[in-house]
């Protein structure tokens, strides 16, 4: 799977439109990532690329490089 | 002196004897007396269980209460090797918290699957014709959820919402054949699913205990209810939802 697809399914999880979202984004400054948006990321991380995101895990995403680095995995 | 909370000779089935709520009925209803068959998933915490049990005589079988087909078979065998029983206690269950886009079909279904399906299915088998004793308990784990809501609670609250009114309609049809039917519904209680959703949130646990002020429920607090409705001294009760929830449902 591409970056940009990625990025796509980011967004579609945090309900966004597309290519509101790059890698740099620091995700402090959007608006919709609240906490039922990072459950949101919990579900479709695991569903999606089998990838267990944990508490500690989701405090450490500062962009969305960082998410994207995990879902590489 | 009167015991009103003897099971001595009594053959009390709970299903979902892994771990906490279950796990701690079964101990609880060891210690009163009684004979606990013992039904789980996990094989290895089952047997864990029945370590933790006291007396003679109890047993236990590994099974999957989501598979709805395989129920029949299960309470059949139970009922050949162990005779008609006098309790039931459904305690299998599973949490899930899933904001509604995440919310896909399968996922409904398999909340509901275990935690109102399998709970229907497993009553109706344990109440057919000769499989229980004069006096027959049953009681369900149900949970606060059902009547309070919360964010990306949609599945697990609707159903124990679905359990509860099943309870009050099978407590009318079950009347005719002496059963008692009834549900304990526990707010925060200190299980290993807490504990994991504990460490990931410290202020809405802080800010929920003002609400729960009797404080955090063990599932001692919620076996002990159960095996009080289960008892004599509940002959009484039935179609119920009793709170054990530390003051929650009072605000």
């Amino acid at each position: 799977m591409s970056e940009q697809e990625k990025i796509a399914m980011i967004e579609e999880t945090l309900e966004l439109d597309e290519g509101t979202l790059t890698p740099d984004t620091v995700l402090a400054d959007v608006d919709e990532y609240d906490s039922m948006a990072k459950l949101s990321l919990i579900v479709m991380a695991d569903d999606e690329f089998g990838v267990k995101l944990t508490g500690d895990m989701i405090k450490g995403f500062k962009t969305v490089a960082d998410i994207l680095a995990v879902l590489d995995k | 002196m009167r015991n009103l909370i003897d099971f001595s000779g009594k053959k009390i089935i709970v299903a979902g004897a892994s771990s906490g709520i279950g796990r701690q009925t079964a101990i609880v209803l060891s210690t009163v007396g009684a004979r606990v068959i013992l039904i789980a998933r996990r094989e290895e915490k089952l047997q864990e269980t029945l370590r933790l049990l006291e007396g003679e005589g109890h047993s236990c079988y590994a099974a999957d209460l989501s598979d709805l087909e395989g129920i029949e078979p299960l309470f059949k065998r139970i009922y050949e090797e162990q005779g008609a029983s006098d309790g039931l206690v459904y305690c299998a269950g599973i949490n899930s918290t899933l904001p509604l886009q995440q919310l896909k079909p399968q996922k409904l279904q398999d909340v509901f699957q275990t935690n109102f399906f399998g709970f229907i299915e497993t009553v109706r088998q344990a109440v057919r014709r000769g499989r229980f004793n004069e006096g027959m308990r049953i009681v369900a784990v149900s949970s606060n959820a059902a009547i309070r809501g919360d964010k990306a609670h949609t599945a697990y609250s609707s159903s124990k919402a679905a359990m509860n009114a099943a309870v009050r309609c099978l407590a009318k049809e079950l009347a005719d054949k002496g059963i008692n039917i009834n549900a304990v519904s526990p707010a925060v209680t200190n299980t290993e699913i807490y504990r994991q959703y504990a460490s990931e949130s410290s202020d809405s646990e802080k800010a929920l205990m003002e609400r729960q002020y009797l404080g955090l429920i063990e599932p001692e607090d919620v076996a002990d209810s159960i095996v009080f409705l289960l008892s004599p001294a509940a002959k009484m009760i039935t179609g119920t939802v009793l709170f054990v929830d530390g003051g929650l449902s009072s605000n």
